[in-house]
C-alpha cells in the first residue's frame, strides 16, 4: 500500500526537523561571573546617553557585533532602560575620531580629542555622556565526538553521533564619562557552559547560549552601574 | 586549510567532501520527503552554495563629513576615469575568482571628504594639448605645467589642486591568513599642484578595512564581509586624509606659500 508508507516516510522528516526545532530550544547550563570596580560617582541626566564601543583596532581577538548590539539594545529596554546612541550613530557624528586607527585608547587621548572645539560641539548636540568600550570575545573550545547525517534510501534524513564543546565568553567595559573626563570604572561579564548533541536518527542539540548569558549580565551590570539606585535587576541564580 | 562551511556549523567535523557528498545523496534521493524535500533540498543549495570561492562585489559607498577645521583655500579637484572606474579582479589560486568594484564610490567619498577639508572646492579637468601649449615655458628641465580648467571650460582661480588616483588594491581572506578578518587595502597617491599646475608633492595614502567572519553567518559570507571590509578601507583612507593632510612638508610648505598658517 502505497499512501501509509508514503505518510510514514513523511511523518519521519517531520519528526527529524520537529526533534531538530525542539533540540534548539532547549539550553544547556552556563556559569557565570560578573564583576564591578568604579571608581567615581555616575549619575545621568536629562537629554544625556550613552554609547556602547567596540575596540576596533586589534588583529585578533575583535569583539562580536552582534555582542555590541545586543548590550546596547538590553541596555535600551526593560526595567532601568537607558537612553542609547548607537554605535554607527556616535562613529558617524564624530568621523574621524573614533575610526578604528584613529579611536582614543586612553582618558589622555580622550581630552585630547573632546577638547578640540568642533568635536565638543557635536559630543554637546549628540548628548553623549557614558562612552562604555567592550573588549572580548566568545571562544569554542574542546570540541569532541562527530556527528555524521544522511539521507536513507527514501530520503528519510539521519544523524547519528555525539558532538560536544565548551563555549566560554570573556567581556570586559571601560566605562568613560566624557563630560568629566575620566574612567568611572570597569565592567566584567565571563560565561562558560558546554553544548552537547546527541543524535540516533534525530540530532537535539542542547546548545550552551554563553554570549547570551554574558551579554543580559553586561547589559545588567552597565544599567545598575549608572544608575547605583536601581534595585538589582535580576534574582541570584540557584 | 581550514573548512569554510559546515553543516549546520557546528562539529569537529567540518570538510568540503562531506557536504558534496551529502548534496549527491540528496539529488540522488527518492520523492518520498513530499514537501520536506524542497525545504532540505534548498537548504543544502544554499550550504553548497556556501562552499563556492570567490565573490564579486560592487562598492557604491561614501562616508561622513569629517569634523576638521576647513583650510582657508580654494582647491581644484581632479577625479580622472581610471579612478571613477576602478576595478580589482585578482584569481586566487583555490579560492577561486575576485572582483571588487570600487569606482562608484571614489567620487562621492573623497567630494565629501575635500568639501569638509577645503573652504571652496572646484571640479577642474585638464584643458585639451593644445589649450595647454598656449602660455607653456620654455624651460627645458622642469617639468611643465599642466593646465587646468573648470568643467564648464572657464579658467577657475585656485590656490591649488588636488587629484587622487589608485595605486593598487589589496586583499586578503581568512583561508590565506588563517586570522578572523577579510582584508582589504587600497592605496591612493594624491598628486598635489599649485594653482598654476606646477606640481609641488605626492601625497600617498593607504585605507585598510577588516570584517571580522564571525559577524557574517558561515554561508555565503564572502560577499557581504568583502563588502564591509571594502567599505571600512573606504573609509579609513578618507580618515587618514582628513587627518594627515596638513601634516605634510610639501603641503605646509604650500600652504605658507598661498598666505595661509599650516
Amino acid at each position: 500500500m502505497k499512501f501509509p508508507q508514503y505518510t510514514l516516510k513523511r511523518n519521519l522528516g517531520l519528526v527529524f526537523v520537529v526533534g531538530l526545532g525542539a533540540g534548539l530550544a532547549s539550553t544547556g547550563c552556563v556559569q557565570t561571573t560578573v564583576q564591578e570596580v568604579r571608581q567615581a560617582d555616575t549619575q545621568i541626566g536629562t537629554g544625556e546617553s550613552i554609547v556602547i564601543l567596540s575596540r576596533k583596532h586589534k588583529t585578533q581577538g575583535e569583539t562580536e557585533d552582534d555582542f555590541v548590539t545586543c548590550v546596547s539594545d538590553s541596555v535600551n529596554s526593560g526595567a532601568g532602560a537607558l537612553p542609547i546612541l548607537s554605535e554607527r550613530e556616535f562613529v558617524d557624528a564624530t568621523f574621524p575620531w573614533f575610526e578604528p586607527r584613529t579611536a582614543p585608547l586612553n582618558m589622555e587621548d580622550l581630552a585630547t580629542v573632546i577638547n578640540r572645539p568642533l568635536i565638543a560641539r557635536r559630543i554637546d548636540d549628540i548628548g553623549v555622556r557614558y562612552l562604555v568600550w567592550i573588549e572580548g570575545t566568545t571562544e569554542r573550545t574542546d570540541e569532541s565526538g562527530s556527528l555524521n547525517c544522511t539521507f536513507f534510501s527514501g530520503g528519510i534524513p539521519a544523524c547519528f553521533g555525539f558532538l560536544s564543546w565548551e563555549s566560554g565568553s570573556n567581556y570586559e567595559a571601560a566605562v568613560w564619562d566624557v563630560e568629566r573626563g575620566m574612567t568611572v570604572g570597569t565592567l566584567s561579564s565571563e560565561a562558560a557552559g558546554t553544548s552537547f548533541v546527541p543524535a540516533v536518527v534525530v540530532p537535539i542539540p542542547v546548545i550552551a547560549r554563553v554570549r547570551e548569558k554574558a551579554c543580559a549580565n553586561m547589559s545588567d551590570q552597565i544599567k545598575t552601574f549608572i544608575h547605583p539606585d536601581l534595585p538589582s535587576l535580576r534574582a541570584p541564580e540557584g | 586549510m581550514r573548512g569554510r562551511c559546515g553543516w549546520f556549523g557546528v562539529g569537529a567535523h567540518r570538510a568540503r567532501g562531506r557536504i558534496v557528498a551529502a548534496g549527491a545523496s540528496l539529488r540522488n534521493g527518492p520523492r518520498a520527503l513530499g514537501p520536506l524535500r524542497g525545504t532540505l533540498a534548498l537548504a543544502f543549495a544554499t550550504m553548497l552554495g556556501g562552499c563556492q570561492g570567490g565573490a564579486s562585489i560592487t562598492v557604491d559607498a561614501t562616508v561622513p563629513s569629517p569634523l576638521v577645521d576647513p583650510i582657508r583655500a580654494s582647491m581644484g579637484v581632479y577625479f580622472d576615469d581610471s579612478l571613477l572606474n576602478y576595478v580589482h579582479e585578482e584569481e586566487l589560486e583555490d579560492y577561486g575568482a575576485y572582483r571588487i568594484d570600487i569606482g562608484a564610490s571614489q567620487g562621492p567619498v573623497f567630494a565629501r571628504v575635500f568639501n569638509a577639508m577645503f573652504e571652496d572646492l572646484v571640479p577642474v579637468e585638464p584643458a585639451d594639448q593644445e589649450q595647454s601649449d598656449e602660455g607653456a615655458t620654455t624651460d627645458a628641465d622642469a617639468p611643465a605645467p599642466i593646465r587646468f580648467v573648470g568643467t564648464d571650460g572657464s579658467s577657475p582661480v585656485v590656490d591649488g589642486i588636488i587629484a587622487p588616483s589608485i595605486v593598487e588594491v589589496q586583499f586578503a581572506i581568512p583561508d590565506q591568513t588563517g586570522g578572523d578578518f577579510y582584508e582589504v587595502w587600497i592605496s591612493y597617491k594624491l598628486a598635489l599642484l599649485d594653482g598654476g599646475g606646477n606640481n609641488f608633492g605626492e601625497f600617498p595614502l593607504i585605507g585598510y578595512g577588516k570584517a571580522n567572519e564571525r559577524n557574517f553567518g558561515q554561508l555565503g559570507q564572502q560577499t557581504p564581509a568583502l563588502h564591509e571590509a571594502t567599505t571600512w578601507a573606504l573609509r579609513d583612507a578618507a580618515a587618514e586624509l582628513s587627518f594627515r593632510f596638513r601634516d605634510q612638508v610639501e603641503v605646509q610648505k604650500w600652504l605658507s606659500a598661498i598666505g595661509v598658517e599650516p
